[in-house]
């Protein structure tokens, strides 16, 4: 096979980079869609929920971290940072939602974005404060030499990416469509004041929708601090590409945020590869997309509801 | 008599306009202030910082030897976090609101260009320990460098991999800035020139982490050897998505590539990169007391481009000292003009990072070192330097 002139196996490496990036993007992205699916608002100070979470496992993680003690006790640790910093982000996430959003709840819908927009400024830049700007390298727990497929090359790192974004994904779908908690939250979504006389605690389908979207991104921290080392602001470009998945996708539908991020991923790395869009326009492809995506087909790709609730 | 007395008036009133136009008045008490220009935080922090501590021991030095007719000399230092838009405000407050003399940076030259016009019109005397880029000098005659032009590193670079090295097949992945940038396009004009074969020029942006698009490419295009002229922050990433991809091609890079903290972002996979940097001379009894010095303040190994920085910083600070003057009650005069050529005639200056000449345009007469890193230590292999067309060995 030789499509666009490009050697199937460097076409088959283009996969993997664009698959895996998208991944992470979709993690991300999960958070922006179901905080939308809820509260109708875009958190625009996930990203720095996400970063500061990765600070939380990474200064956990080299705590305990001593390469003498061998291979499972890193990769122990590693996952025991991984719960750190979703636990960390979790909590960081509801605390902003009491803090900084549930007051402005009723207030117009400008409000709280700007609120989410000054609490995104505020982490970033306590993070340069604390923890400093310089990067930090995020050691891998495991040995992350590169496995041949077909002429083109995995690391273990990507396959985690791949794997852990599944799973994460999967498990997410399940809850939201098979547990009480879950018929709850798309009630919730769907329409609070009847929610709530449903004898639904919407307050606490909100914080817990706040907790999961923040532990996820969590994740996505870890998996990309490894790849690409932890500084504050490691959350900004990673959340803003992770909101236009959402939006690709169709804002508020999780399935919708899954498409989009692995979709966004793709098409970074195609159309670099196929386009010959300059590598160094790169950035211009998501919001390019995100552009034509607004005006052809404003609800996303999955289109949750045709109407706009009145 | 009356000759004499107009003779007299006449240079009284000249004495006048010089003092009012061309040389500045330091009032007793107030001190001779010194700017440093460079990234303080960000991912370039470490660069700025290592840099800084070089201007402040020898601003130390100066006011421990007295410093000008007992004026001391002070630090200013402005952060750019390496970009332009900070750059800019920053030599606004320094030639401003400072009113400084002379000052160390900037360190990148993105910012050393943006900055420049500024320097020379405010007449501050800039001397850039690390901006390498080939325009930089031609940007005015207070503008000086005490680090290599990239175009002889460039160039150098070109002849050596075509000639001594016998690479046939080169990649090229630059960031886009002018650093980056200048020494791709140079290096790749020279070696194509030299008979090389340019397979594969790849770009990203400052601040980009991922690289893999472009790796991909790269090994696609199979080539002897990949040359990343980029800053240690990108190729810590580099080298180690180059890894994962498979890419198995030698590295080459620039003297970007010199910080320490390479061995801290890149670890092992610094080892057998080759890199052009300005060539060590035999070290000098002043290089060896600066390292001690250094080490023994701050705790940690000066870079090369501080042993630029603490030169350029004593170079201003003895131009200044040599031609300012005590003038009526107490001041100091310091004549801005009389400081720029004083330090433009700086020739076989005794430094740190060793003999210092400047070229007629301010730029630095260099040799030209090959490194590269063995046990993460760097280490210096062959010396060259341009012998009209001809690369010459230095043994």
């Amino acid at each position: 096979m030789n499509l666009f002139n490009i050697p199937s196996n460097e076409l088959l490496q283009h996969l993997i980079n664009g698959l895996t990036l998208g991944a992470i993007y979709s993690l991300i992205a999960l958070g922006y869609t179901m905080v939308y699916g809820i509260l109708k608002f875009i958190n625009f100070a996930h990203g720095e929920i996400l970063m500061a979470g990765t600070y939380a496992g990474y200064y956990f993680y080299y705590f305990l971290y001593d390469p003498s003690k061998g291979a499972a006790y890193t990769i122990g640790i590693f996952i025991a940072a991984l719960v750190i910093a979703m636990i960390a982000s979790a909590i960081l996430g509801v605390v902003i939602e009491k803090v900084a959003y549930k007051p402005l709840r009723k207030a117009p819908r400008l409000a709280p974005l700007l609120s989410a927009i000054g609490v995104s400024i505020i982490l970033a830049n306590l993070a340069a404060l604390f923890f400093g700007t310089k990067s930090k390298k995020f050691e891998y727990p495991f040995n992350n030499s590169s496995m041949d497929i077909g002429g083109s090359s995995i690391t273990p790192n990507q396959l985690m990416i791949l794997a852990v974004g599944l799973i994460m994904m999967a498990g997410l779908k399940l809850f939201v469509d098979r547990t009480r908690l879950g018929k709850a939250m798309r009630a919730t979504s769907q329409n609070q004041p009847v929610a709530a006389l449903m004898g639904i605690n919407v307050n606490l389908i909100i914080s817990l929708t706040f907790a999961i979207g923040s532990a996820l991104a969590a994740v996505a921290g870890v998996l990309i601090a490894l790849e690409y080392k932890v500084y504050p602001t490691m959350g900004t470009m990673a959340g803003l590409k992770a909101f236009i998945a959402a939006v690709v996708g169709g804002i508020g539908n999780i399935s919708g945020a899954m498409l989009g991020g692995i979709i966004l991923g793709l098409l970074e790395t195609f159309g670099v590869v196929i386009l010959g869009i300059p590598q160094g326009l790169k950035d211009t492809i998501a919001f390019s997309v995100l552009i034509l995506i607004l005006l052809l087909r404003p609800s996303g790709i999955l289109m949750k509801n045709i109407r706009e609730k009145v | 008599m009356k000759k004499l007395l107009a003779v007299l008036f006449s240079l009284m009133l000249l004495s006048f306009v010089a003092c009012g136009k061309d040389s500045d008045v330091i009032e007793s008490g107030k001190t001779i202030k010194i700017g440093f220009l460079g990234p303080m935080t960000g991912d370039a922090g470490n660069y700025g910082k290592l840099m800084s501590q070089s201007v402040k021991i020898a601003i130390e030095e100066f006011n421990a030897a007295g410093g000008a007719e007992g004026f001391n000399a002070e630090l200013i230092v402005e952060d750019t976090e390496g970009k332009v838009e900070k750059g800019n405000p920053a030599i606004e407050k320094l030639a401003g609101v400072d009113k400084v003399f002379g000052i160390v940076g900037a360190v990148f030259s993105s910012v050393s260009l943006a900055v420049a016009p500024k320097a020379e019109a405010a007449k501050i005397v800039m001397i850039s320990p690390s901006s390498t880029h080939k325009d930089l000098p031609g940007k005015g005659k207070f503008i000086f460098r005490d680090v290599m032009s990239d175009a002889l590193q460039a160039v150098v670079f070109g002849k050596y991999l075509a000639k001594v090295d016998n690479v046939k097949t080169v990649a090229i992945l630059y960031v886009k800035n002018d650093y980056s940038q200048g020494l791709a396009m140079d290096f790749k004009a020279q070696y194509e020139k030299e008979g090389g074969k340019v397979v594969a020029v790849e770009t990203a942006l400052q601040g980009d982490k991922d690289f893999k698009t472009q790796l991909t490419k790269i090994k696609g295009a199979n080539p002897e050897a990949l040359y990343v002229p980029n800053y240690v922050a990108e190729i810590a990433q580099i080298l180690e998505q180059a890894k994962q991809l498979g890419l198995k091609t030698k590295i080459y890079s620039a003297d970007g590539f010199s910080n320490p903290q390479i061995f801290e972002l890149a670890g092992d996979l610094s080892n057998g990169v080759i890199y052009t940097q300005a060539a060590e001379q035999p070290a000098s009894q002043n290089k060896i007391n600066f390292e001690a010095k250094y080490q023994a303040k701050w705790g940690e190994k000066p870079d090369a481009f501080s042993l630029n920085a603490y030169d350029g910083a004593k170079i201003i600070l003895n131009a200044i000292k040599e031609t300012s003057s005590k003038g009526m009650s107490g001041v100091l005069k310091v004549d801005r003009d009389k400081v720029r050529d004083f330090v433009a005639k700086t020739k076989d200056y005794d430094g740190a990072s060793g003999k210092i000449t400047f070229t007629a345009d301010g730029d630095l007469v260099a040799n030209i070192g090959i490194y590269t890193v063995e046990n993460k230590q760097f280490k210096q292999l062959k010396m060259f330097k341009l012998d009209g067309e001809k690369l010459a060995e230095i043994k």
